[in-house]
């Protein structure tokens, strides 16, 4: 009988942004039910967290304790002692005062780490014996392994405990047992080269800081600060299904045939133009959406309003207390619009190209969700009913709150309840939206995966890690990200077939006639073009005879196809792919595998817990760690 | 089932806590190699080249000294007499490669326990201020620590290094052994002359019972560098000559014709251009892969200039190698040229900036010289013992030459080369050494302990760690 069930396993997978977790393994392996994002609120006593936002209400009426505030997202909790008027209150929306605990991948504050790791392991609420398996970031060094391992034997009493890096795991859920995965995060990226299942620990690049979804972020924010955008809004406009990162060579709509990589010299010029070819009243009216015709009655009215900053801040103008006036004017327009309408005036012209590819839309729009606003509200210390009422008379998205959902729903199905109560409103955007990636994130990570594949050691591995690269994280959910990767690697990276060598013979000249083994044929698929694949057979029959003299993978019989066995080149790369993802798994299809890290420690914690028992130190179980303490983990671990 | 009491909590002191693992630190002119003992490679393997910024701040591991940024300064902290010339840094440095990949930073630093930085945007975070770091607490307290050294560091400098251990890092045991020795345990073998090509220096180095015999311990400065100096005068008397464009100023390649011009497109870096000890470090970056990928000992019998055997290599099949910017070549017989300067000066490329290298610097006159000062009677068994290690000697068929030279010289005596198969064993031989030391049971007796440091100074390395 095996020691672990199916249902008696704990994955969990911190990361910078999301911590992902799940108890028990299904039939088939789904994505994880538990998503939380990594982030505590320190608690009023110091050193003490909370999984949510505690605030502090002064209330007025006492009685409100009941009353449901607007849908499920807030709770009310009253003090026991009813007579002091202070009420708590969590928020489970608002990320303000918040500390993550892990940033750009290492764990920069423990506590808090141990915090979050506690909050999921209750959430999950396991019975007593239950193992854990624990995916590691490949910034996190051996001495932190051995804290992770006393802190889980001792906190949480499990009866067996493993850890897995996650690039590794990423591997084992393609399925393949050499890959470069370039595992793209919140602020950073990290590349490994795993070659037979075993990482490559020299020349790792780890952290790369600067290079996740985060980098994206700030580089529409680069391009869109001078409209008015703040981060909040550019990070959900990465999101949006009309953010991506076009093909080289596919021209930017509205900039005239410039891709977005020359843009790199002049970010302004290529923005200005984009602004430019849009109309005149287009380049005050980017990211202003509900403008419509009715522009003109905006001008020069309002003076208590400033208009240039403030109709994109709307969160400062409620906090500046102008709310009154704002909506006023929100009503005006409204009223504008729809008398517009009657008038038979054309329509919005956003409304028109609606049906065009999103490439070759000039301009979009996508909701935006005031969070900022929200949590200004908040603070005035409204009255329910005002709260609701200005609530509605914000929002502007209702009717796409389906379709928002579905979006947001996937990278945060645990804050469902997220979309219902927030404020939306649209928000227009120009072509920067498709210059996420042109502060050079793109260059950085294909330099990281050129120095990774250069520093593995065995030159005759190489062409094989090229050949199979998987991209993963959630960072790599940006559309147009891989492929805009793939494509930046290959115009800087791939060794094309030598002229020189192309139409020479195969076979050295002075090769000894192929013995009749037929090791020494030549394999048809071993032609200048592509044909970097090393026949096993043959590497193996080689190796085999000369392990001393196999600095390069070299042989004696074949002078000339020395170093990798390739025919013509000694460099990598000749060709460069993706590893295609697994097809056996359909709920992870549906969702994609940038979280492959998670699915692959699924596998490995099947395969570890279940099939193999422990039989190959897979895990370290509660007397190994009570008789080698938590250095031992390190003989245990994948 | 073998969890019987799986859910007591082990008592006090009940689990082994007086085994302790040991840190092995073998820093190199290329590469500091850093791990935890009783391991079979350095888990942190970080560049010696580190950046410095106009404004003086460090950069250090592969991420940032690779990131085209302007203002920054590519230098290494060793001199070129191949002793540690920076200690500053290398004190940096060593310590960036112990924390950043096997003991972490310490709780409870101010700089990076993430509250003080709140929503730091900054890209290239990948330096860290280690200044910030000193009034902590220091880095190595529970870990005793072994350190390689080269075979020929001068008495002040094997001070400053238990100096750094004991004040610096505050570690509890101390050990300094020299690269050749460990080496040589790293081959399983107490006595052996040991050929160590390295990036900056070629070392030949006697062992007789797991002690260096010191007065045959012979260097010179051809090596992997001399080789890259090599190419470099290669490409230049080339006509027309070769250009060298790192992977930095190419934006993409196009494909062109063997020996026709580069079409790429480049990147412009108007503003805030790297400098140019950035661009010569990127620029050994592709020497490294041509010398990985084209570079050719010639494996003998006889040197390459002698006789026919040019002729010979005429007619060998060339092989090609491709620029960052597209250019690509088939390199012929010149590509013997480059390595055949280890073994004969004559033979090597000069210039007006590279003189002649002397004939007593090349590898069979070291192993010459390093023999003739061993006793008669002991040069059989060591020259049956000959270990090869050092990331220059993957060159290719580098070994036949070697062997063929040594055979040349000692026709008489049964001269064995023992050379590891794996690429990573010769690499990281001297640290594997140092790894199986560290280990062993019966070395917690050489440890130089904080006690007696206290007590008798930096002097003790002298008595301790010949």
């Amino acid at each position: 009988m095996p020691p672990f069930k199916d249902d008696q396993i704990i994955i969990i997978a911190p990361g910078s942004e999301t911590t992902v977790a799940q108890l028990g393994l299904p039939e088939s392996f789904t994505p994880a039910r538990v998503r939380v994002r990594s982030r505590m609120f320190p608690a009023e006593k110091e050193g003490e967290y909370e999984p949510y936002k505690i605030r502090r209400k002064q209330d007025k009426h006492g009685a409100t304790t009941s009353e449901p505030k607007d849908g499920a997202q807030e709770e009310k909790k009253s003090n026991e002692d009813e007579d002091e008027e202070i009420v708590w209150e969590e928020d489970r929306v608002s990320e303000e005062g918040a500390i993550w605990p892990i940033q750009e991948g290492r764990i920069v504050d423990w506590p808090c780490f141990f915090a979050l790791i506690t909050h999921v392991y209750n959430t999950l609420n396991p019975v007593f014996h239950t193992a854990i398996l624990l995916v590691t970031q490949p910034a996190w060094t051996p001495r932190e392994h051995e804290k992770l391992t006393q802190f889980f034997f001792e906190k949480f009493k499990t009866p067996a405990f493993g850890l897995m890096d996650a690039a590794l795991a990423t591997s084992w859920a393609y399925g393949v047992h050499t890959a470069t995965i370039v595992d793209v995060g919140k602020d950073k990226a990290d590349v490994t080269a795993v070659s037979a299942f075993i990482p490559h620990t020299q020349g790792r690049v780890i952290s790369l800081s600067g290079c996740g979804g985060e980098a994206f972020t700030q580089g529409l924010l680069s391009k869109l600060k001078s409209k008015g955008l703040n981060r909040d809004m550019c990070e959900q406009l990465k999101r949006s299904p009309i953010c991506e990162i076009l093909p080289v060579g596919v021209p930017v709509p509205g900039s005239g045939e410039s891709p977005e990589h020359t843009t790199i010299s002049n970010p302004a010029a290529a923005a200005s133009t984009g602004a430019l070819a849009s109309g005149p009243a287009a380049a005050a009216a980017i990211g202003n959406a509900p403008r419509g015709p009715g522009v003109d009655t905006e001008v020069g009215e309002d003076a208590g309003i400033d208009e240039s900053e403030g109709v994109l801040d709307v969160a400062s103008i409620v906090a500046g207390g102008k709310m009154t006036e704002y909506l006023a004017k929100k009503e005006r327009e409204k009223q504008d619009k729809a008398n517009a309408k009657k008038k038979g005036a054309p329509a919005p012209e956003a409304n028109k190209p609606v049906r065009l590819p999103n490439s070759r839309r000039e301009k979009a729009t996508f909701l935006y969700e005031d969070h900022a606003l929200l949590d200004n509200l908040k603070n005035m210390n409204l009255n329910t009913q005002d709260m609701a009422d200005a609530k509605s008379a914000l929002d502007e998205g209702p009717s796409r709150r389906q379709h928002e959902n579905g979006e947001n729903g996937e990278l945060n199905p645990a804050n469902e309840a997220k979309g219902i109560g927030s404020i939306r409103r649209d928000i227009e955007v120009g072509n920067e939206r498709f210059m996420a990636g042109s502060n050079g994130t793109l260059e950085k990570i294909a330099d990281a995966v050129h120095r990774t594949i250069s520093a593995v050691d065995e030159v005759a591995q190489r062409s094989e890690l090229w050949d199979s690269l998987i991209i993963c994280g959630n960072g790599s959910k940006l559309r147009g990200f891989k492929e805009a990767l793939l494509q930046s690697i290959q115009s800087k990276y791939l060794i094309s077939p030598s002229s020189a060598t192309m139409f020479t013979s195969e076979i050295p000249s002075n090769i000894s006639t192929p013995a009749g083994t037929g090791a020494n044929t030549p394999q048809p698929q071993l032609g200048p073009h592509g044909g970097s694949q090393v026949n096993p057979l043959l590497l193996a029959a080689t190796t085999a005879q000369t392990p001393h003299l196999m600095p390069h993978g070299g042989n004696h019989l074949m002078p000339g196809m020395s170093h990798n066995t390739h025919s013509s080149h000694g460099q990598t790369p000749t060709s460069i792919k993706f590893v295609k993802p697994p097809e056996y798994f359909p709920e992870w299809k549906d969702v994609g595998f940038d979280e492959s890290a998670f699915l692959g420690a699924q596998v490995a914690a099947k395969v570890i817990f279940v099939v193999d028992q422990g039989q190959s130190k897979g895990y370290m179980t509660r007397p190994d760690y009570n008789d080698q303490g938590p250095q031992g983990i390190h003989d245990y671990s994948l | 089932m073998n969890i019987p009491n799986s859910s007591t909590a082990p008592a006090a002191g009940e689990y082994a806590g007086d085994e302790v693992s040991a840190i092995v630190l073998d820093p190199g002119y290329s590469t500091v190699r850093a791990g935890f003992a009783g391991e079979d490679v350095p888990k942190s393997v970080c560049p010696s080249f580190y950046g410095l910024t106009d404004e003086g701040k460090y950069l250090f591991g592969e991420n940032a000294i690779h990131a085209p940024v302007g203002n920054v300064n590519i230098k290494n902290y060793w001199g070129s007499d191949g002793i540690v010339e920076d200690w500053d840094t290398a004190t940096k440095l060593w310590e960036y490669a112990i924390t950043s990949r096997l003991t972490g930073a310490r709780p409870g630093d101010p700089a990076k326990n993430g509250l003080n930085d709140g929503a730091d945007a900054n890209g290239d975070a990948m330096d860290m201020d280690i200044d910030a770091i000193e009034n902590n607490e220091k880095p190595l307290e529970d870990s005793p620590l072994l350190v390689t050294e080269p075979g020929w560091n001068s008495a002040k400098a094997r001070e400053k290094y238990i100096e750094i251990a004991m004040e610096d890092w505050g570690t509890p045991a101390f050990f300094l052994q020299k690269t050749g020795v460990l080496a040589a345990f790293a081959s399983g073998k107490a006595s052996g002359i040991i050929i160590d090509v390295g990036a900056s220096h070629t070392s030949v180095t006697p062992v007789l019972d797991g002690m260096v015999l010191r007065k045959g311990v012979q260097k010179s400065p051809l090596a992997g560098n001399f080789v890259s100096s090599q190419i470099r005068q290669t490409f230049k008397q080339a006509t027309p000559e070769i250009p060298l464009t790192p992977h930095y100023l190419v934006q993409s390649k196009t494909q062109v014709d063997a020996g026709a011009p580069a079409q790429a497109t480049y990147k412009s870096f108007s503003s805030n251009p790297p400098t140019d000890s950035f661009r010569l470090n990127e620029e050994d970056r592709i020497l490294t892969e041509f010398k990985e990928s084209v570079v050719e000992v010639w494996p003998g019998p006889g040197r390459f200039t002698n006789g026919t055997n040019e002729e010979l290599a005429k007619n060998m099949p060339g092989r090609p190698f491709e620029m960052p910017d597209g250019w690509n070549q088939v390199f012929g017989p010149e590509r013997f040229r480059a390595a055949e300067g280890l073994f004969d000066a004559s033979a090597a490329l000069t210039s007006e900036t590279n003189p002649r290298p002397k004939d007593e610097q090349t590898i069979p006159r070291l192993v010459q010289a390093a023999v003739q000062q061993v006793d008669a009677d002991q040069r059989p068994m060591l020259l049956s013992n000959i270990v090869v290690t050092g990331g220059s000697t993957l060159l290719y068929k580098f070994n036949e030459r070697l062997n063929y030279e040594i055979n040349n010289i000692y026709p008489s005596t049964r001269n064995k080369l023992i050379a590891p198969g794996s690429v990573v064993e010769r690499k990281y031989a001297a640290w594997i050494g140092g790894s199986i030391l560290a280990s062993l049971g019966s070395f917690h007796q050489l440890w130089i302990s904080k006690k007696e440091y206290e007590e008798h100074g930096a002097g003790i390395v002298e008595k301790r760690c010949r």
